[in-house]
């Protein structure tokens, strides 16, 4: 049953670092999510797992056996590609066979074990059929079945659903975990979509140019993000820049830069520390008195309005209001909003890293 | 302004459009593949002369055909040992990372830019037991005596190019994704390769078949040269230096028409068979994924095995490419200088000059306008059977296409039959498709909506071809005309079967080999390998100039 661990691993191409000092370690039996933004390092990280690349420093470490020396086809691993990489000349069932071929599986045995992987992703149906015959989300199917075939107990998916339309997608996405978890894998999937991460794994690890920045459970990841840039990642959220003006154990009171003050959970900060607060637009409410702000957009989402609006402190804040709520508002409209005290989170507020914090690329 | 006006409404409209790619068609069909192909009506209407000339004769019977099967063998011997040995040289091209890979990707085309007829010397005096007047450098091999192991070396020198720039070409298309998933499911690298890698590669492997076996089969002057260079070729023959010896007698002998017609023949029907089995068979059989040996596979996977490989090519290419190609220089330095009179053969190159150069400006005028139409016709039916016609020229020999192409203009007295003339027209029937195809290719990578986007910004389509189309396959018009322009040049066979008494650059240096005239030629071959390679390095500028600017 494998663990994978990594330990230090640094990948550089020329100047271009890719991955720095990277330590990762997932356990037997674990979903776990490499998510962040494009060009961060994760899929390289997946590819030096696979000996596809070859770290500059540091070592895999697969069941506690250093990989250094082992080519990627004794690595014993199911990878699922993100351009999907069926073999354009074999069928479907010649390309789930691949990999117990290769490996001197004889025929009845390798015929047996295709057709049970392809039943388990429901396309024993289609088994005559070309990659190119088949639709997008049939063929990544056939690719997961190419995958598991091998009889891997280590399953490493790159974006494997990024190709996909929206609506697959997201059926994919519960097809892929529960496969996964009724087979007991251990599994390390990488992703840019917050959404995919939320739903699938056990522990999410949030990567950013080339370094791990936290690694949580998916709620304890959107609720109580540890940073800044995880709390602007994963879901949305408002940040409202300001300082501190009283705190005590009761709760802690920040300054807005217009003067306006919020209250929000006891913190451990100091009077007059720069501040962030950042709150989820789910927990900003209309009210009849607080932060006052202008709506400068109305958008309707179906569910509901999404509404930006500016605060007198130049804070955007986004919000959203049931499309059934008696209440129209406008552009232009004056609006005072209160935000739920517990969820909204503090964070320390260096000069000019509020920009630094919330750029993605 | 307004006369430009006028001028590009008027060739914009759909009339005179429509008019032009007729004509260019019809030029296409009477120019090029018409007199081609016109000697097969011989079997229809001068069936009589070759049944008592050709068939009664058996001594005759016997040449030709051995002959033939000579040339058939060469070449089939030549494209696979090109095959075997330049796939991993292409595989290094393309998937590895080494130093010295801008050198060696140099090192490959340097072959290209050596006309085949100094190729044919150069190589000879290397390999080949050669006369003693000849006074071969000390350090020449001396070895090969058999006619047919000293063809097939020259002929792989100047094919090995093109087969490992085709397969290099689809290599790079291929996604090594599909690779790298057969190794993440346990196949090892060569069986990945075997099994997913080279499948995909057909495309690639039937346009480098094609382009090795023709030119093989079609080669004449370095054959001629490289046969009366050696000791002894006691009376060997391929199918184009028959052709080439018979059309020289016929101008006193023109009993030889029907033997010339009938060898023609031959080489062109064969050569048409094999074009239609590679394109339509080749491609339509789906090659089951076969057996796997993975232990064994496994072992030559890794280690020893492949660093042995790597070796072996980069020293195939050193000492069966290059040194063969180059050997000349030494023979020219060690060879006391003899006196000659320069003034025939500067005439033949100035001559050889004159055609190359008309040929290609014909070439670019009227082959341009036909790639277009291949490529942007929204018939597939035509486009496909006009794109198989112009392989046609490509594949048949070219002294076979030389004789047919003379016979088919001083029969039909369309034209009246100056040599000059018939020269030109005989160049052009096998550089254009070299035109054509480069700039087909290339059209066919366009996207057509950057075409239809200047259309909805308002421009004719002569502007759209200008302003659009044109900067971006400039590149490929500039390599398909140096190609036209050095494989013109090079040129023997179809110079002297469509007439014999004309001296191009290559014949004049086949001359002077037949005289033993070996240091005069050995300079001739140098002057024209700085030449051409002048040429040759002009393009390699101003195509990485072009990737570059991209």
């Amino acid at each position: 049953m494998p663990d994978v661990e990594m330990k230090d691993i640094t990948m550089r191409w020329g100047n271009v670092i890719a991955a720095e000092d990277v330590n990762l370690k997932i356990q037997d039996g674990e979903y776990v999510t490499i998510l962040g933004p494009s060009g961060c390092g994760k899929t390289t990280l997946v590819r030096i797992i696979a000996g596809i690349l070859k770290q500059t420093k540091g070592g895999v470490y697969i069941d506690g056996k250093n990989m250094a020396d082992v080519p990627t086809e004794e690595r014993d691993i199911g990878y699922v590609f993100q351009n999907i990489a069926l073999f354009p000349h074999l069928d479907v069932m010649e390309n789930v066979s691949y990999g117990p071929r290769v490996r001197d599986v004889k025929k009845p045995e390798w015929e047996r074990i295709s057709h049970k992987y392809l039943e388990l992703v429901k396309l024993l149906d289609k088994m005559k059929m070309f990659p190119s015959e088949l639709c997008g989300g049939e063929q990544q199917k056939v690719s997961l079945a190419r995958a598991l075939s091998t009889g891997a107990r280590l399953l490493l998916l790159d974006e494997p659903l990024s190709a996909l339309d929206a609506r697959v997608r997201v059926d994919l996405r519960y097809e892929l975990r529960r496969l996964v978890k009724s087979l007991g894998l251990t599994t390390l999937h990488v992703t840019h979509d917050q959404e995919e991460a939320m739903s699938v794994s056990d522990r999410i690890v949030l990567m950013r140019s080339g370094r791990i920045v936290e690694s949580d459970t998916p709620e304890t990841m959107y609720m109580r993000p540890k940073s800044i840039f995880a709390a602007y990642f994963i879901g949305e959220t408002n940040l409202l820049e300001g300082s501190i003006k009283k705190t005590d154990a009761a709760a802690t009171t920040v300054e807005l830069r217009d003067g306006t003050l919020i209250e929000v959970a006891t913190t451990d900060f100091r009077e007059g520390d720069p501040v962030v607060i950042s709150v989820r637009p789910e927990y900003v409410y209309p009210a009849v008195a607080g932060i006052h702000a202008i709506v400068s957009s109305v958008t309707f989402v179906g569910t509901h309005f999404r509404i930006v609006a500016v605060a007198d402190s130049d804070d955007k804040v986004e919000f959203d209001v049931p499309a059934t709520v008696e209440r129209e508002y406008n552009k232009g409209d004056d609006v005072n909003l209160t935000i739920d005290k517990r969820s909204a989170i503090v964070y320390a507020r260096t000069p000019g890293e509020l920009g630094e914090a919330t750029k993605l690329e | 302004m307004k006369r430009t006006e006028r001028l590009v409404n008027f060739v914009s409209g759909r009339k005179f459009r429509k008019s032009w790619y007729a004509f260019i068609i019809a030029f296409f069909l009477i120019f090029v593949i018409l007199p081609t192909v016109y000697v097969l009506t011989y079997t229809y209407t001068q069936w009589n002369a070759i049944q008592s000339n050709v068939l009664d004769n058996k001594e005759t019977v016997d040449m030709i055909l051995g002959a033939i099967a000579a040339s058939f063998e060469i070449a089939a011997i030549v494209t696979i040992i090109d095959f075997v040995v330049g796939l991993p040289m292409a595989w290094m091209l393309v998937r590895k990372k080494f130093r010295g890979k801008n050198l060696l990707d140099t090192l490959i085309d340097m072959p290209l830019a050596v006309p085949t007829a100094a190729l044919g010397f150069s190589s000879a005096i290397f390999w080949a037991a050669t006369p003693s007047a000849m006074n071969a450098p000390p350090f020449a091999l001396g070895a090969i005596t058999s006619p047919m192991l000293l063809i097939i070396l020259l002929h792989i020198v100047f094919s090995y190019p093109y087969m490992v720039r085709s397969l290099a070409a689809i290599l790079e298309q291929i996604d090594e994704t599909y690779e790298i998933a057969g190794q993440t499911l346990g196949a090892s690298k060569l069986t990945a390769v075997r099994t997913i890698t080279l499948p995909l590669f057909r495309a690639g492997l039937v346009t480098g078949i094609i382009l090795c076996f023709s030119r093989s089969l079609s080669e004449t002057g370095g054959t001629m040269i490289a046969l009366s260079t050696m000791a002894n070729s006691a009376g060997f023959n391929t199918g184009p230096t028959l052709i080439g010896t018979w059309k020289k007698l016929s101008g006193s002998n023109p009993e030889l028409i029907p033997q010339l017609a009938f060898v023609s023949i031959l080489l062109i029907i064969i050569a048409l068979v094999l074009l239609v089995i590679l394109k339509l068979v080749v491609m339509k059989v789906r090659l089951p994924m076969g057996k796997i040996w993975p232990t064994p596979e496994k072992i030559l996977s890794r280690g020893l095995v492949p660093k042995m490989k790597d070796g072996f090519t980069v020293l195939f290419l050193a000492f069966f490419i290059l040194i063969p190609s180059f050997f000349i220089f030494s023979f020219v330095a060690t060879s006391s200088a003899a006196v000659g009179d320069w003034g025939p053969f500067l005439n033949s190159l100035g001559y050889s000059f004159a055609i190359a150069a008309i040929v290609t400006v014909i070439d670019l005028a009227l082959g341009i306008p036909l790639a277009l139409y291949i490529s942007r016709n929204p018939s597939k039916k035509i486009s496909h059977s006009l794109d198989i016609l112009v392989n046609v020229p490509l594949i048949v020999p070219t002294a076979a296409l030389g004789f047919s192409l003379g016979q088919f203009w001083t029969d039909q007295s369309l034209i009246p039959s100056v040599p000059t003339l018939l020269i030109i027209l005989a160049h052009v029937a096998f550089t254009y498709p070299l035109v054509v195809r480069n700039v087909t290719g290339a059209m066919e990578e366009i996207d057509p909506s950057y075409e239809e986007t200047a259309r909805t910004l308002g421009a004719k389509p002569i502007q759209g071809f200008r302003r659009v189309l044109y900067p971006m396959i400039k590149s490929s018009i500039l390599a398909g005309s140096i190609m036209a322009f050095t494989r013109s040049l090079g040129e023997t066979g179809a110079t002297q079967a469509v007439v014999s008494d004309v001296v191009t650059a290559p014949v004049y240096i086949v001359q002077l080999v037949n005289t033993n005239q070996y240091y005069l030629a050995g300079l001739a071959c140098i002057i024209l390998i700085i030449v051409s390679y002048a040429a040759m390095l002009l393009l390699r500028y101003l195509t990485r100039r072009k990737q570059g600017a991209l």
